[in-house]
């Protein structure tokens, strides 16, 4: 609630200063709208050279052609977003909404100390000024340092635009064309920041990367790029989001991660996503459109998602694998809370191109309240896949008697030496079991996240392991309200 | 969407003119219209979900015209290939028209032409269309343009099994017909049909039967359908039940293809569960080669709870063959103590063969018990090395597991006569098979 109130006195601020984002370049926020003087706008802001400009127009000129064809496939509905009628550009450098954490509703505050968070980084999430109380900038810097000895360029996109423009260049667009889908082209031609990664051969990164630490550009907005590419032989695991609730003034998020595997090249992908996802009825809340992907390019490469979706008030998101080298593998797991009115319709897409593919997929689906949820994945062999393997298995859990989940699984197979094997099953949680808790002492809330949890378990240990902890205790808190 | 249907087909001025094959009565004349203005719309392609694997921009191509306005076809003979249901009564239709010829006597059966009862009794009006909706394009497209067919009321127990014979063939030009079967039953009733669909060489058909089962309170029927396909003819069958509480409902669909066939057959079933303590099982195989194209569509809708409802699906692929299964499993809203499972398998014999599986679970209640299996590959190497050990050489050793992995989904026929028929002609199709390579 409070992020509504904000945007809405933010957009009644803004509303006010209607002219002059071509003289005034030292301006907070772009005046409403998308257009090309925008996107030229955005560009200079960033400083950025010709060709990444022309990149954004194209992808701009041929979102024009979409019209308003958003994707409706999928099984969420949401009134129709007004593309005019949003701001595509606002400073990197927000200001600190609180001077203490005293301020901050003490809704949040709860739910952060259930997380178990620490109260230095609860300052930083819930966006108290944290120069002045966060010591660990230079933790971040330290970290930082060490990575540029071992040779990994880890910097926000649009600063490697200018130190790296080759790589940029060379993978960009690579994995998920300006042209993909609707909001990818969108996120084409109006990215504002992200991560860029890359990994140097045979170097397997000795810490996990997470967008946490560079604070300076935590804001990085509502269409962020990430592109990662770890090069032959290299690993690296990156963390994406925060269990934390953040705090978010943009009600439309439509990001872009590509990630390139290259040979022997290993990345792992873990995501927390728990934004806002609107209030019991459904007011309010984030839209997530989200175009993730990664190439296996590489022989023996590797690359493995996991998310925890438990916020947002609709989620429209499919981590893909393109699995072209041989003997590369994709492995993708999921679990997806919905609660109250969330919608989520989310998956995956394993397209076996190479010999001796493998790809597993995982997919836990909960869903209570009057939420829905949907898996929807896809596994395509094509013919010359010989040898690929593919496992899917997606659980749903349905909790309430007017919640829905949906699964909606597409194999398409064009090899014989291919093997698919699909599962899914839906239930709810078994009366013996919770009775089995309540018997011993457990309070219902208890019982039901115990059990949960042991629903997503297969899903929660492949995160990285403080990630995982914090993971479990958000299960609980997402579906709090929801029993008895 | 306007780009979604192909809206430029052949079924159109030539048809209307057949509309008086059926007497004018208004009511089918009103349904008719609605169907008209469905078509209208054009027949679904690739971008229709529900047609994505099996889109009609080929079939919207030929220039078919109305089976029954085409004077040079001519079928003296049921073919002697066609399987013999022991105990049945059988009726032929060509065409799609009924064949008194060709049938046995329907004397004392409550069987009749679709023809006949449309123009002498009254109740056809609440019969015709109480199930089937004109939102399938398939159904309207029947609507619009039948001409004939059968209308099945039960009472009480049949015991002899209905066979129906649907033989298609054109002439000089591809032509298309429409026929419609309508069962209905009473409370506590049953019935079992049987029915084989095959083609006659020549020019390509479209054969668009649309068959209406109504299951009342504790009756039963059972359904089991062949169909043959070894031209270039086009098979887009839709079966849609209603199933009252307590009622069974079984389906076997059976779908064969000879390594010439590069036709094109749909079967689709939507089963509506309308009352407690239904059973519904909808099951098939498919055995095809050459360039056919086979789809399996399932739609059960659990709309009250308490039922259940089992779909076991099994295919094998030669050639350059293409297999498709659908399958949507629908739980409304309160339709608590479902309990649905669904799983298809295919498998591959050859180099060459797609397979696009579709299984859906559309869950609305939470006290349910849902699952779903697919599967696809090629045969086990631990298997055939296995019996290769034993000294079978590696074609039994193909042929058995092929059937052993068939017979899973042949297993679903309840009722054994017509499992062994329908066995028989599965052996066939693979018999001809090992002949082929």
């Amino acid at each position: 609630m409070a992020a509504i109130s904000q945007t809405t006195a933010a957009v009644r601020d803004v509303e006010q200063y209607k002219y002059g984002f071509v003289t005034d370049i030292e301006t907070e926020r772009a005046p409403k709208g998308l257009n090309e003087s925008i996107i030229r706008f955005i560009s200079a802001k960033k400083d950025e050279p010709e060709w990444m400009l022309e990149w954004r127009l194209k992808a701009y000129r041929y979102w024009l052609t979409l019209g308003d064809q958003e994707p409706t496939w999928a099984k969420v509905t949401y009134p129709r977003i007004d593309y005019q009628d949003s701001y595509y550009y606002a400073a990197p450098k927000q200001q600190a909404k609180y001077e203490s954490l005293d301020e901050v509703d003490p809704k949040l505050i709860e739910t952060y100390n259930k997380l178990g968070i620490p109260l230095k980084e609860q300052q930083m999430l819930a966006g108290v000024a944290v120069d002045a109380v966060f010591d660990s900038i230079s933790v971040a810097t330290t970290y930082k340092k060490k990575l540029q000895e071992l040779g990994v360029i880890f910097s926000p996109i649009s600063e490697a635009v200018k130190t790296h423009p080759e790589l940029v260049k060379k993978y960009l667009g690579s994995v998920v064309p300006y042209s993909d889908n609707f909001f990818a082209t969108l996120n084409s031609a109006v990215f504002t920041d992200g991560s860029f990664v890359y990994i140097p051969k045979g170097l397997r990164c000795p810490m996990e990367l997470s967008t946490y630490f560079r604070i300076n550009e935590k804001n990085t907005g509502q269409f962020e790029r990430t592109l990662i590419i770890a090069d032959e032989g290299s690993y690296v695991s990156y963390l994406e989001g925060c269990t934390a609730p953040q705090r978010d003034e943009n009600q439309l998020h439509a990001a872009v991660v590509e990630l390139v595997a290259l040979d022997d090249a290993e990345i792992k992908y873990s995501t927390v996503q728990n934004w806002y996802p609107g209030d019991e009825n459904g007011k309010g809340g984030i839209y997530n459109f989200v175009t993730k992907r990664a190439a296996c390019r590489g022989r023996n490469s590797k690359v493995m998602w996991t998310q925890v979706e438990t916020g947002s008030s609709i989620t429209w998101k499919y981590p893909s694998c393109i699995l072209q080298g041989e003997n590369s593998s994709g492995e993708f797991y999921s679990v997806a809370i919905t609660n109250n009115r969330q919608q989520a319709d989310t998956g995956t897409k394993m397209i076996h191109i190479g010999r001796n593919t493998k790809s597993r997929i995982v997919s836990k689906g909960i869903s209570a309240g009057r939420s829905s949820n949907t898996y929807r994945g896809l596994v395509r062999v094509q013919g010359k896949a010989d040898g690929a393997r593919n496992y899917t298995q997606c659980d749903s859990l349905l909790i309430g008697d007017r919640c829905s989940a949906n699964t909606v699984p597409y194999i398409e197979s064009r090899n014989p030496t291919a093997q698919t094997e699909h599962e899914a099953t839906t239930s709810k949680i078994s009366e013996e079991q919770l009775f089995y808790c309540l018997q011993r002492g457990m309070t219902q809330e208890e019982a039901v996240s115990l059990i949960v949890n042991g629903f997503c378990k297969e899903v929660l240990q492949t995160l990285p392991m403080e990630f995982a902890v914090e993971a479990q205790k958000l299960v609980a808190i997402s579906l709090e309200g929801s029993v008895g | 969407m306007a780009t979604s249907f192909i809206t430029a087909h052949p079924f159109g001025d030539a048809y209307a003119a057949r509309a008086g094959a059926l007497p004018a009565v208004a009511w089918l004349e009103s349904l008719r219209r609605f169907a008209r203005a469905e078509i209208a719309g054009g027949l679904p392609g690739a971008q229709v979900e529900e047609w994505r694997f099996t889109p009609l921009t080929q079939l919207a191509k030929i220039g078919f015209i109305p089976a029954a306005s085409a004077d040079d076809v001519d079928v003296t003979a049921v073919p002697l290939d066609v399987p013999v249901v022991p105990g049945a009564v059988r009726v032929v239709l060509v065409n799609g028209v009924y064949r008194a010829d060709l049938s046995d006597s329907l004397d004392g059966l409550d069987l009749r032409t679709l023809r006949d009862a449309v123009s002498s009794s009254k109740d056809m009006e609440s019969a015709v269309g109480r199930v089937a909706p004109l939102s399938l394009p398939m159904v309207a497209l029947n609507t619009a343009f039948m001409e004939d067919g059968l209308v099945i009321a039960v009472r009480g127990s049949v015991t002899r099994p209905v066979h129906i014979i649907s033989i298609g063939a054109a002439g000089s030009s591809p032509v298309a017909f429409h026929p419609r079967v309508v069962i209905t039953t009473e409370p506590g009733a049953s019935l079992s049909i049987v029915e084989t669909h095959i083609g006659l060489p020549g020019q390509p058909f479209l054969a668009n039967p649309v068959t209406e089962v109504f299951v009342a309170e504790d009756a039963a029927v059972r359904r089991f359908v062949s169909v043959t396909e070894e031209g270039d003819a086009y098979h887009l069958a839709t079966t849609v039940a209603s199933v009252a509480s307590r009622g069974t409902f079984e389906a076997f669909h059976m779908g064969l293809g000879g390594h010439k066939a590069e036709g094109t057959t749909r079967q689709e079933i939507h089963v509506v569960v309308n009352g407690e303590g239904t059973k519904v099982n909808v099951s098939g195989a498919y055995a095809i080669a050459g360039t056919m194209h086979h789809d399996f569509t399932t739609v059960i809708n659990h709309r009250v709870g308490g039922s259940a409802s089992r779909q076991v699906f099994k295919g094998v692929l030669d050639g350059r063959s293409h297999g498709v299964y659908q399958g949507r499993l629908r739980v409304a809203p309160d339709a608590q103590k479902t309990d649905a499972r669904q799983v298809h398998k295919a498998l591959f014999l050859a180099h060459g063969p797609a397979v696009d599986c579709k299984p859906e679970l559309e869950i609305d209640a939470d006290d349910v018990q849902c699952a779903h299996g697919a599967a696809t590959g090629a045969l086990d190497s631990d298997q055939l090395f296995y019996m290769a050990a034993r000294g079978i050489d590696p074609e039994t050793a193909r042929a058995l597991l092929v059937e052993g992995f068939l017979a899973e989904a042949i297993a679903e026929i309840g009722d054994e006569s017509v499992r062994v028929v329908f066995a028989a002609q599965m052996a066939a199709w693979l018999q001809r098979r090992g002949g082929a390579s």
